[in-house]
């Protein structure tokens, strides 16, 4: 395969990583092969490209180690793997709940780049309020967020879910690439992206700034909203 | 495969800190901000950029941009504002990935009021917060906004892969909105008020010779049916009066833009449509608070002529600074 990451991006990554990256990120990859339960018959060409981009992406730091299980039950089931690919980025502050559902590629690519920086140093850029508020949530809370890789308003919102797990590992972000799983996003009626769903009962769509975002998921978690 | 293969690296964010004072606070990394960004990093002035939502702006959705000079084969929205954002942070500008919700002026110094960085103070400030796209004017938009409903043709094209859609609107974004989606829809039928398109010439003879695009002349839109989802768009024919029901499961809109003038409004004086009045230094009507691009009041509204906007109120901007610090020796 040809390389997907232009000379210029790698030297930008190299450099990105070598200032910014503390402690080590393990990046997990779920694959299985063609036929297999958890793959649809519209992702099974992009999971050779998933595990391209993340094969180079590691190469660019010795920080960076890429763990890749192909049909492997047992693990998918620790994991909780629900779709392929499935990709976890564990790190500091993260807990097998900073998931990409397939490919992590176009604008998704720099929510990838920023989360390994966050996992390794294990920090966000969330607002204290917001820091505060999320502690409230004690019980397993799930936020899923649907997007298209040519979706410019779309890794914000993954971006924050993710954060939003580091910060608390109570909760799960998700990013579900709309393309590869139709049925999953026929599931919640995905028209449009972003479209963030929160424990099944709470959903938004488009691009909420983070106090609105933080509202919709603590109304998800039960949470009763203090001003 | 090029849609997933295409991938955007981005430039790293930072926080805004409320303990300093900024040269140029500007609001928007649209091309108009981001170009102001690239003037002000040049002068070495502590320039920051907050932006709500992500860098690149309105034009971040368009895939392909034809009439910005240097790109003679055209040049993808994102490509294009990724370089200008790549310049931008090289000479020092700071994107902070933040909303801007208010801004007062306080002595000779601005107050920015924000999402989540909390108050940041700068010398002066260039908005550069463009455009929203208008609202389709019928009782159900609320209903199938997400549904079926959409404002970017890039982001939620593929849900519409073999359907048909409506495109309402007949200027550039609309026409290009209606080519691109021909990638994956199986028709697309273009809803216009009138009987000919405003768009370029360039683009209108692309989608007239585009055998997948239909077009409803002399159309508004009256109504949104469908249970759950849009399953049709019904329109009025403005000369007969007729109504027709089309058989539609997604409707692009793209009929204008209101400008993003609210964290101004009762600040600045704005025209009767919201746009924030400018003189030719592109200062509004407070001193220090300069307007770019889309949310300005000017008779073009394109990235070349955004970026123009950016040089010139960073420029003002600049001697606006160098004379309060004058007066304050
Ligand atoms: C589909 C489409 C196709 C187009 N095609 C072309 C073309 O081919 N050629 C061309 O020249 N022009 C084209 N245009 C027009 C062009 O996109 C705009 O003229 C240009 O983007 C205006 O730039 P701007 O910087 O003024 O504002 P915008 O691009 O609108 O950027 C404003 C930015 O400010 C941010 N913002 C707003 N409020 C706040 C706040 N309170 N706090 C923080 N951030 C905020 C927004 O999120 C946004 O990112 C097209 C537009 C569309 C929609």
């Amino acid at each position: 395969m040809e390389k997907l990451l232009k000379e210029k991006d790698e030297k930008y990554i190299k450099d990105l990583f070598s200032s910014k990256l503390e402690s080590e990120v393990e990046l997990v990859l779920f694959l299985q092969s063609e036929g297999g339960d958890k793959v649809t018959k519209f992702n099974s060409q992009y999971l050779p490209y998933t595990e391209e981009i993340l094969k180079e992406l590691v190469s660019l730091s010795d920080k960076l180690t890429l763990t890749v299980y192909k049909d492997d039950k047992e693990k998918e089931e620790e994991y909780g793997v629900e779709q392929i690919s499935a990709l976890f980025v564990e790190g500091k502050n993260t807990n097998k709940n900073v998931i990409y559902y397939g490919i992590p590629s176009g604008h998704e690519f720099s929510s990838l780049l920023e989360d390994i920086i966050d996992a390794s140093r294990g920090t966000t850029e969330l607002s204290d309020k917001t820091k505060a508020e999320l502690k409230r949530i004690t019980s397993p809370t799930e936020i899923l967020v649907f997007v298209t890789p040519s979706c410019p308003y779309c890794p914000r919102a993954v971006r924050t879910a993710h954060q939003m797990a580091m910060e608390n590992n109570n909760i799960k972000g998700v990013m579900i690439e709309a393309n590869e799983f139709p049925e999953w996003s026929q599931k919640y009626s995905v028209y449009a992206v972003p479209k963030v769903v929160i424990n099944d009962n709470v959903q938004f769509e488009g691009a909420l700034p983070e106090d609105a975002y933080l509202e919709n998921v603590l109304k998800g978690a039960g949470k009763i909203i203090l001003e | 495969m090029e849609e997933f293969t295409n991938i955007f690296v981005g430039e790293e964010t930072v926080k805004a800190d409320s303990k300093i004072i900024y040269d140029i606070a500007i609001i928007g990394a649209g091309p108009g901000g981001l170009t102001a960004g690239i003037y002000a990093g040049r002068s070495r002035l502590k320039t920051l950029i907050f932006e709500r939502l992500s860098p690149g702006g309105q034009i971040a959705v368009s895939d392909q941009v034809d009439n910005y000079p240097g790109f003679p084969e055209g040049i993808s929205g994102k490509e294009l504002t990724d370089r200008m954002e790549k310049q931008a942070v090289r000479f020092g500008a700071e994107i902070v990935p933040d909303e801007v919700r208010k801004i007062k002026k306080e002595g000779n110094l601005f107050e920015l009021e924000t999402a989540s960085s909390g108050i940041v103070k700068s010398k002066a400030v260039i908005i550069a917060t463009g455009a929203d796209p208008v609202k389709l004017p019928v009782p159900e938009e609320e209903k199938f906004r997400g549904r079926g409903i959409s404002y970017c043709a890039t982001c939620d094209a593929a849900f519409f892969k073999d359907k048909t859609v409506a495109v309402v609107g007949g200027g550039d974004t609309a026409i290009a909105d209606a080519i691109y989606l021909t990638k994956f829809a199986k028709e697309v039928i273009v809803v216009h008020r009138r009987d000919q398109l405003r768009a370029v010439k360039a683009l209108q003879e692309e989608a007239f010779e585009n055998p997948k695009i239909k077009f409803q002349w002399n159309s508004v839109s009256e109504h949104v049916i469908g249970e759950n989802k849009v399953e049709g768009l019904e329109v009025k024919n403005v000369k007969t009066g007729e109504k027709v029901l089309l058989k539609v499961d997604g409707i692009f809109v793209a009929i204008g833009t209101v400008p993003n003038s609210n964290i101004v409004k009762g600040l600045v004086e704005l025209n009767e449509k919201g746009f924030i009045k400018t003189n030719q230094n592109r200062e509004t009507s407070v001193k220090g608070l300069f307007a770019v691009g889309d949310v300005r009041d000017t008779p073009l509204r394109q990235v070349v002529t955004a970026a123009g906007d950016g040089a010139i109120a960073e420029f003002s901007a600049e001697n606006y600074i160098k004379n309060l610090e004058y007066i304050e020796r």
